[in-house]
């Protein structure tokens, strides 16, 4: 097994609640990402929150982006801060941007939310566009791109952003074979450029996020709304950062004690 | 030729082109046959509208008409942008949900209230005129903020925005374009309204002025040709402000890949 350790808490949820008028739909949602540690690899934590559709997979997304506050209960990132809207960065399904701006302006829109990039802004357009393989597309509208451009671009804003989290909402949703090979490098690209970026994907596509994470959550519906009902951690499984770990044996097993759980 | 009598057919643009033209031949050839003494037959028509035009009479009153409309479309998008904006704001909402009540309200009930609040009668025509368009300026703008979608005011609270930076990106910049749009739409409307309200002060003319002058003495050759350029103006303006929003607003011509 690679080894590690689990240094400082970077996200806890503690009891997290949401209620719709008298309607639970998430009650007592308790988890905790922390820092992981890999000798020698600059290596961010991937964690997977999975469930079946309608379990609420949205609102606990939403809670966590800071975009609605819980009932009761708090998401604290960074030790001591209530995570509020614009603390992480947000990468919507279909992977939105603004129509009526170019890429470039609307990357310029989050590198002007990042007072790291204060007087280099072009530059780290620039430098990040080519490596995301997009700078053709810089002066383009969301319109004139492909699926794929599209998405790098929204991934991009929310990195030149500067937040350390990035969620993603079901990321893997409507895309081909190959498209999706492509976001799941880009994932794993993104997971390892910096020690604290913290990629949290919700998904209900169970294979491919089980692959690429380090730690997976199954949120599933109880009586009083949902609820995690599992944990799994890949690492202690021996299932985290393999390229072909879809070939081991384990990991099928992984995936169908995932789906009986769910 | 089978094909444009089936439901949701494709036809090319050229056979739209000759089919149109040859629909504008029928309905000429048809009007030209029907036509008894009292309607003017519409090569009678095109003569007096080939020598109203050279006269300076109308193109006196289609300028003093076309000043006043714009006159009335400038001051009501201003006021329509003003309370549609500032109807995301609780306190405005209900002002802005009057306003696109206000579509129920008759102009003819209001004129002695307007006479009595302005001052002369070219005041009276341009605030008759503006009152009639806002309403419908603000129904189709506050369609336009209703209908914006969660997401874009997720992405920039998700930036980190403020609400009123966000306002400002999703609402004033985001939907300039849309102004265009409602004006497109709704230059119809004020349009409609230009030849009633220039009826209330005949003095300083105007095409509905002329219009109903026309109408008083029963001379329909004239009054048909009138309502051919009122027509014809129409449609230019409409064609001008869906050029200015394709070169103003490139995005929204652009096909989605």
């Amino acid at each position: 097994m690679t080894a590690y350790t689990k240094q400082q808490v970077l996200l806890q949820a503690t009891d997290v609640c949401l209620n719709y008028r008298d309607t639970p739909v998430l009650h007592d949602i308790n988890f905790t990402i922390k820092n992981i540690m890999r000798p020698g690899v600059e290596q961010g934590q991937v964690v997977s929150l999975l469930g079946r559709s309608g379990v609420g997979k949205t609102q606990l997304f939403r809670l966590l982006a800071g975009l609605q506050q819980p009932t009761s209960g708090s998401i604290i990132i960074d030790g001591n801060k209530q995570v509020q809207a614009g603390d992480m960065g947000v990468v919507f399904q279909h992977y939105y941007l603004f129509e009526w701006k170019t890429i470039y302006q609307s990357l310029r829109m989050a590198t002007s939310q990042n007072p790291v990039l204060k007087g280099n802004e072009k530059e780290a357009i620039e430098k990040w566009a080519a490596a995301f393989d997009i700078t053709a597309c810089l002066h383009k509208y969301p319109q004139q791109l492909s699926g794929g451009q599209r998405q790098r671009a929204s991934i991009m804003q929310q990195l030149l952003k500067g937040s350390k989290f990035l969620l993603f909402d079901e990321p893997f949703s409507g895309l081909d074979v190959c498209v999706l090979d492509k976001v799941v490098d880009m994932l794993l690209q993104v997971s390892v450029a910096d020690e604290l970026n913290t990629l949290i994907i919700v998904s209900h596509d169970i294979e491919t996020s089980v692959a690429i994470s380090d730690t997976v959550y199954i949120l599933g519906k109880e009586e009083g709304g949902s609820t995690i009902k599992k944990e799994i951690d890949l690492i202690e499984r021996d299932l985290a950062w393999h390229k072909d770990v879809r070939r081991h044996k384990a990991f099928a097993d992984t995936l169908d004690e995932i789906k009986a759980s769910l | 030729m089978k094909k444009i009598f089936q439901p949701f057919a494709v036809i090319n643009s050229q056979t739209f082109i000759i089919m149109a033209l040859l629909q504008v031949v029928l309905a000429l050839v048809l009007w030209h046959t029907t036509s008894n003494g009292l309607m003017p037959q519409p090569g009678k028509v095109a003569a007096a509208l080939v020598h109203l035009s050279t006269t300076k009479l109308l193109i006196d009153n289609v300028l003093v008409s076309l000043v006043l409309t714009l006159k009335a479309m400038l001051y009501a998008i201003i006021i329509t942008l003003f309370f549609a904006y500032l109807s995301v704001l609780p306190f405005f909402r209900s002002i802005a949900e009057f306003i696109v009540k206000c579509r129920y309200l008759t102009l003819a009930g209001l004129i002695f209230v307007f006479t009595l609040l302005t001052q002369n009668g070219s005041a009276l025509k341009l605030w008759l005129l503006i009152f009639g368009i806002v309403p419908f300026f603000v129904t189709s703008f506050l369609s336009v903020i209703v209908h914006i979608h969660q997401q874009e005011y997720d992405l920039c609270k998700t930036l980190g925005y403020s609400n009123w930076r966000t306002l400002y990106e999703v609402i004033i910049v985001g939907k300039a374009d849309k102004v265009l749009e409602i004006l497109q739409q709704n230059f119809a409307i004020a349009w409609l309204m230009i030849t009633m309200v220039e009826g209330l002060n005949m003095s300083e003319g105007g095409i509905g002025a002329l219009l109903i002058k026309y109408n008083k003495y029963n001379d329909l050759t004239n009054v048909l040709a009138l309502q051919l350029v009122i027509f014809l103006l129409g449609l230019f303006f409409d064609a001008l402000l869906t050029i200015m929003r394709r070169w103003l607003f490139p995005y929204t011509t652009l096909a989605t890949k």
